[in-house]
């Protein structure tokens, strides 16, 4: 039965991204200004025009599931792997003891739910091309020798490396957590989507807890290539990594890809107070909707963007004006940009020039279906009452005015709010709000 | 909560693309299998599959192809579908408030652009060190590859063409939960309905991996039925003799409305939309649990969503894959969550006959069901020959069967432990 009066709070974080791993590195790296891009090493780029991007310090993954799971971690594509991560990072901050560190986990299985947000997973090229060379001929692939011999060159299981629903089914199994699950494949907003959705679950009774959020890997040859055929990559800042994304600013010049995962633990209220759980924020609202406008382009007017944050604000019983943080996608692309504004207008009105605003990508570059990551940064400026900077946003673009530092602000931040848009046109928004 | 009924249904399938025929084709037993010629698989363990065939034309449907230029057979059918369904519902997006007007589809990713992705990768394999050479990767593939084709490999792109092609600019969603994604997509469809979020919504789903990779990756599993000296007779669920499933392609799209939208503007209601459930094994990554437990959860959480008992249940769309694991583990936990009911429940699976659809499968079969229950008739399980000791319930074996439905159930579990389960019911 739905029962409105069922509240949810965030009492776990968990990320790994470009300026650290763990949700309270990356919150000190935030505010301490650090950029987390740099020169691409994954592979080498010059053949690229975008050389650079938001990169993750070297890890193990083995460090971050029980023993008994390291043998799966071959078959973990590195979005699994961030997803893995972030959610181990989530459980071991918000005082739930899952099957993953002990023989007798407190939390009961199947009313725990998951929803992880996922990307298009490109399949490693050195894996399936070590397979595809034995049945080359003149430089294609002969499918009769593939269909004969080479396709038995990869490993069975290599298809499960990289269906996107593989990230919620490795934490799911790691955690056991065996209540309503879902994926959320609708490219950056993938993450706010997800977490919107498990909101909906628990307020639904359906479950009392969820882990959502979302985890993506773009620094690989195909990851940059497409992002470089939509040009929406920036190719002028090779040589000053930590200034090239400028979101909003009238120097942008493009994004910059990056990698990472970003989860929430989601909880409803009185299932937290029972068990005297740390409680973050609370999820207040949440708003979808989808531009009918082109697949390539943002739609110009915002409508739809705008009525995505109107309708998680209506939903949160807030005015704009009481939004004490403020973090959009921000991905610096100009036109891009240019339509997140006339968005962000139509939702905010004349507040847009006063709430203080947190354009973080600046340092992290775009996480992509981790945008769960902008979420963090949002219910983390409650938890801690601090606005983080806004880092290369000099000048506005159009002439419009945004309140947004280079520094972070210490403020009493009751509501927060991030929102975010796809190519593709799916939007989305969430409200926190102090506790 | 607000009541949520089904006015239009449209699919594309390996079967044809009206829904009426394939609906008679359905009850006819026929079959949509045969050898594959998307692709050479001629030495492929597996040389078969349910293609949609060449007939389908997406202009058909969609008369202004200007905003869908490069779309991929995903999109493709996911066009069709949806337009068929939209008219089919007689909606009319001058009269509709495009804002209340949502789409949640469960649709799987486009198809690589084979050609350019395996020459830029052959040209830079560098077998000396086994390793990719990525600038010369980079300056083959800038030369080969395509903006568009890239971009429409996105998994959201059929749900961002419905948009284009309907207006609708209400809550937007696609979730990929593997082989239940569809399933999944309605179900929540009908909780963003419940809920008040929308008036109207799209929902299903939308896929093809009958390409060489596609076909590659569920060989390597061993996943696909190998019987290529019979396709038609290649898929079969629950027979003793199942050797695993035929990869199928396609698309199914419902409009799913609150009860009282659709009765304010006077439309046709095709059934009601009474029950979901989902749950995750949390079990293997490679296989189903064999108890079950996690359909059997996604079954009860559907039953009691829709306040109903077992007995009130007069048909199951199975999963039914045809592989020896779900056809088995499908059975044990039917017979857990309907007792001693289960063997007079009609069980069939239509993969049987148009093979697994992957992502737009449970969409595919959902409307199955509520035809079922407007006609009072039960599509087969065909190719069914060899009863199994563990596979023991009525399977609808070879012959449609004349069964008064007013309610229906459909399951859909996906790789991974994804479990999904939709009631409907005559309205």
């Amino acid at each position: 039965m739905l029962d409105p009066m069922r509240r949810v709070v965030i009492t776990g974080i968990g990320v790994i991204c470009p300026i650290g791993i763990g949700a309270a590195v990356f919150w000190d790296h935030l505010l301490a200004g650090k950029s987390g891009i740099s020169a691409i090493e994954a592979f080498d780029p010059a053949g690229f025009p975008s050389r650079i991007a938001g990169q993750i310090p070297a890890y193990k993954i083995g460090d971050y599931v029980p023993k008994s799971y390291r043998k799966a971690t071959k078959v973990m594509a590195r979005d699994i792997e961030l997803a893995v991560v972030a959610a181990d990072d989530a459980f071991k901050n918000s005082g739930l003891k899952s099957k993953a560190y002990t023989d007798t986990p407190t939390i009961n299985p199947v009313r725990f739910g998951c929803n992880i947000g996922a990307a298009l997973i490109s399949a490693e090229l050195g894996e399936l091309t070590t397979a595809m060379y034995p049945a080359r001929d003149a430089g294609a692939l002969d499918l009769k020798k593939w269909g004969s011999e080479g396709m038995n060159n990869l490993t069975p299981l290599w298809l499960l490396k990289y269906l996107p629903n593989m990230l919620a089914c490795h934490v799911t199994i790691i955690h056991e957590l065996k209540g309503p699950s879902n994926t959320i494949t609708c490219a950056d907003a993938s993450s706010h989507l997800a977490i919107g959705e498990a909101f909906r679950t628990i307020q639904r009774g359906k479950a009392d807890l969820a882990i959502c959020g979302g985890a993506e890997s773009r620094i690989n040859p195909m990851g940059l290539i497409r992002q470089t055929l939509l040009k929406r990559v920036t190719e002028a800042a090779n040589d000053a990594p930590a200034t090239a994304l400028r979101p909003f600013d009238v120097d942008a010049a493009g994004t910059v890809i990056g990698e990472g995962g970003g989860l929430f633990i989601i909880e409803e209220y009185e299932h937290a107070r029972a068990r005297g759980a740390r409680i973050y924020a609370e999820l207040v609202g949440f708003g979808a909707s989808q531009d009918a406008y082109r697949v390539t382009e943002a739609a110009p007017d915002g409508h739809s963007y705008g009525t995505a944050i109107a309708k998680a604000l209506q939903e949160a019983g807030v005015a704009p004006d009481e939004v004490g943080c403020m973090v959009p996608h921000g991905l610096g692309l100009p036109s891009h940009d240019k339509a997140e504004l006339a968005g962000l207008k139509l939702a905010f009105g004349q507040c847009l020039e006063t709430v203080p605003m947190a354009t973080i990508k600046g340092q992290i570059a775009n996480m992509g279906a981790a945008g769960a990551i902008d979420a963090a940064a949002a219910v983390l400026s409650v938890a801690h009452g601090t606005v983080p900077p806004a880092a290369n946003v000099h000048k506005v673009r159009d002439g419009m005015k945004l309140n947004v530092s280079s520094t972070p602000r210490s403020a009493n931040v009751q509501i927060a709010v991030s929102s975010v848009y796809s190519l593709g046109g799916q939007n989305a928004a969430l409200v926190f709000k102090k506790v | 909560m607000r009541r949520v009924v089904i006015t239009g249904m449209g699919w594309v399938t390996p079967m044809g693309h009206s829904l009426d025929t394939v609906w008679k084709r359905l009850l006819n037993g026929e079959s949509g299998i045969a050898r594959t010629t998307l692709f050479d698989a001629s030495t492929f363990p597996t040389t078969f599959s349910a293609q949609v065939k060449e007939d389908y034309r997406v202009e058909e449907f969609v008369s202004d192809l200007s905003a869908h230029r490069a779309i991929g057979r995903n999109t493709r059918f996911a066009l069709g579908a949806c337009a068929q369904a939209w008219k089919a519902a007689g909606l009319d997006a001058g009269k509709l408030d495009l804002d209340r007007v949502g789409i949640y589809l469960g649709s799987g990713e486009g198809s690589l652009d084979f050609a350019a992705y395996t020459t830029s990768a052959l040209a830079a394999w560098r077998p000396q060190t086994s390793t990719i050479d990525s600038v010369e990767w980079a300056r083959r593939a800038f030369a080969t590859m395509d903006i568009s084709r890239e971009l429409e490999q996105e998994p959201n792109m059929p749900l961002s063409h419905l948009a284009l092609l309907t207006g609708a600019r209400g809550p937007a969603f696609n979730c990929l939960t593997a082989c239940a994604a569809s399933t999944q997509a309605i179900g929540e469809a009908t909780e963003i309905l419940r809920r008040g979020d929308a008036d109207v919504m799209i929902g299903g789903g939308a896929h093809s991996m009958i390409h060489p990779f596609g076909v590659t990756g569920f060989n390597r599993l061993t996943a696909l039925s190998t019987f290529n000296e019979d396709p038609v007779r290649s898929s079969r669920p629950f027979d003793a003799q199942r050797g695993g499933f035929v990869l199928g392609e396609g698309a199914g799209m419902v409009i799913l409305e609150t009860l009282e939208h659709a009765q304010q503007r006077g439309a046709g209601i095709l059934a009601e939309v009474v029950g979901y459930g989902s749950t995750a094994d949390a079990f293997r990554i490679t296989d189903q649990d064999p108890d079950g437990r996690g359909a059997i959860v996604a079954m009860q959480e559907a039953l009691a969503d829709a306040k109903l008992a077992p007995q009130d249940v007069h048909y199951i769309n199975a999963h039914g894959t045809g592989t020896k694991e779900n056809d088995g583990n499908e059975t044990t936990a039917i017979k857990a969550v309907f007792g001693e009911h289960a063997r007079r429940i009609p069980v069939s699976s239509i993969k049987s006959m148009m093979g697994h659809l992957i992502a737009a499968a449970g969409a595919v079969e959902l409307i199955c069901c509520v035809l079922a229950i407007r006609d009072n008739v039960l599509p087969p399980t065909t190719n069914y020959q060899n009863p199994d000791p563990e596979c023991d319930l009525d399977y609808v074996p070879n012959k449609a069967r004349a069964a008064k439905v007013d309610v229906a159930l459909s399951n859909s579990f996906g790789f991974g432990g994804q479990n999904d389960t939709i009631i409907v019911k005559r309205f």
